[in-house]
């Protein structure tokens, strides 16, 4: 099939950005996003043309590395799919492509279609992990959880940290990434310790670092993880419950 | 570095704007939502008293009048008014200015490039501040039209008044037949009538936002609170909007 691209390029973060058209003649229905481009990048090299700068790793949808906007929705024309997992026959009447690296004020461009995601690392650094000593691991049965607590908790760790929930928001909010962390970690034994601790930072980073919630539900829509809206109304939930339970469990 | 490519911007360090909002972002939400479920319950109590149309001027007016001695003598004439009108006067504030900051953050996160193949459903949320601000705009008619009496008023627009009977209070209401003199413009209960549309989108999405921003998780609450929301929205569209037609179109004069 034919089609026409096309591409953000700018050649770094200072640099004034612009739109490329490139046409490809022959592309194989069967090819994925990141496969057309990496045939366009084949034809430009070929032509002595620098290759368009796109970040990619495994390719199955796990890892989080691509990402872009397609015709202005992350990641493509496809709901919660990642780019990787995008295959050209799935669309077959889309046949033009306007592909920009995700955009926020949150995720500067580093080249081309790469996008500086730290935002997203501060988010986690600042406390979406777990920081107590867990010792080796328990017997089972020594921590009780229930099966539906463990499924739930796991319905949130699947996200993959790709971004595309900030470039869906009109709003360059992080809201469902952010839920997604605490909705996760507050049902786990091991995450409940920190609890108050972690609501508290992380808002507040979310805070410095991007916009608030309008609750236009794009970011679930685009959301590879399929990460649900509930996230939002956890990062409010677990935030104003740190108000009302919180003193012994403030930082020292 | 040579030349050439630090003019092609290779090698330059990415440079991230940190916003530091403060009040906090969910701070402003709660407040939305809080103030925002205030005016939602009193929308509809307000709806509540307006079908007392139905039951004619007599009734109507008499309405009135239990509004403005209510309480009496523990509160003064229309002290139960002035306590709604200063509660919702501080929630509007709040509501507005919590909204119109939210709004201009939102922009500034976003940064030069807005958002582009929204799905349709996001329109409800995308028109929020245009329906705010034309409520806005509605409030202060509805006030002057049918409260104070100046302006867009009526010609014969006549306040409520009030003599002392001995320790009982006698009020003269005469909000039956403002009401009717308003609704008789066509292009005044035309404009009321579609307001009670937007009032409903407002509503609609609102109590959807509240909901997410009172931090309501549980799948059965979030779904009843959002029935009941739309269902609220729908029974004000409906029976405030026809209200200002059925003035008009003489059924109620």
């Amino acid at each position: 099939m034919k089609v026409t691209l096309d591409i953000w390029r700018q050649d770094g973060p200072d640099a004034e950005g612009y739109f490329e058209t490139h046409v490809m003649e022959d592309v194989e229905p069967e090819l994925s996003l990141l496969e057309m481009l990496d045939q366009l990048n084949d034809e430009i090299v070929e032509a002595g043309g620098e290759p368009i700068v796109f970040e990619s790793d495994c390719r199955e949808g796990v890892c989080g590395c691509c990402g872009f906007l397609v015709n202005g929705k992350p990641h493509g024309p496809l709901a919660n799919t990642p780019a990787c997992r995008q295959h050209l026959r799935s669309f077959p009447e889309v046949t033009h492509f306007t592909i920009e690296p995700f955009r926020s004020a949150a995720f500067p461009v580093i080249r081309d279609l790469a996008i500086d995601r730290a935002a997203l690392d501060e988010l986690v650094e600042a406390a979406g992990h777990v920081n107590v000593m867990t010792g080796t691991a328990p017997d089972a049965d020594t921590v009780p959880q229930d099966h539906l607590t463990a499924e739930q908790a796991m319905d949130y760790a699947i996200c993959i940290g790709c971004g595309a929930c900030v470039a869906a928001c009109p709003n360059g909010a992080a809201m469902l990434f952010a839920g997604a962390k605490l909705a996760h970690l507050a049902k786990m034994p091991q995450g409940k310790q920190e609890r108050s601790r972690r609501a508290r930072k992380m808002v507040s980073m979310l805070d410095e670092n991007f916009g608030p919630c309008s609750l236009y539900g794009e970011c679930a829509v685009s959301c590879p993880a399929g990460i649900s809206l509930t996230a939002i109304a956890t990062v409010n939930k677990e935030r104003w419950r740190s108000v009302l339970r919180g003193r012994h469990s403030r930082e020292t | 570095m040579s030349v050439i490519e630090k003019a092609r911007g290779q090698g330059d360090t990415v440079v991230r704007p940190k916003l530091n909002q403060h009040p906090s972002n969910v701070t402003l939400k709660l407040i939305m939502a809080a103030t925002g479920t205030i005016f939602v319950l009193f929308v509809f109590v307000h709806m509540v008293g307006n079908l007392k149309l139905f039951l004619g001027a007599e009734d109507y007016n008499a309405y009135a009048a239990f509004l403005r001695t209510f309480l009496f003598p523990f509160l003064p004439y229309e002290g139960l008014l002035w306590v709604m009108r200063l509660a919702l006067g501080v929630s509007l504030i709040l509501h507005v200015w919590a909204g119109l900051t939210i709004h201009a953050r939102g922009r500034k996160a976003r940064g030069k490039f807005s958002r582009k193949g929204m799905k349709k459903k996001a329109w409800f949320a995308k028109y929020m501040v245009v329906e705010g601000v034309l409520l806005f705009v509605f409030i202060i008619v509805h006030l002057l039209d049918l409260t104070i009496g100046r302006g867009v008023a009526s010609s014969e627009f006549e306040e409520a008044t009030y003599e002392m009977v001995g320790n009982q209070m006698v009020v003269h209401a005469h909000a039956y037949e403002n009401l009717v003199a308003s609704f008789s413009r066509p292009w005044m209960a035309a404009f009321y009538t579609l307001l009670m549309v937007v009032v409903a989108l407002h509503i609609g999405q609102g109590g959807w936002n509240a909901i997410n921003d009172f931090g309501g998780t549980g799948p059965r609450l979030r779904k009843i609170w959002l029935i009941a929301f739309l269902l609220i929205a729908l029974i004000i569209m409906v029976c405030n909007g026809a209200l200002p037609m059925l003035v008009l179109f003489g059924v109620i004069s």
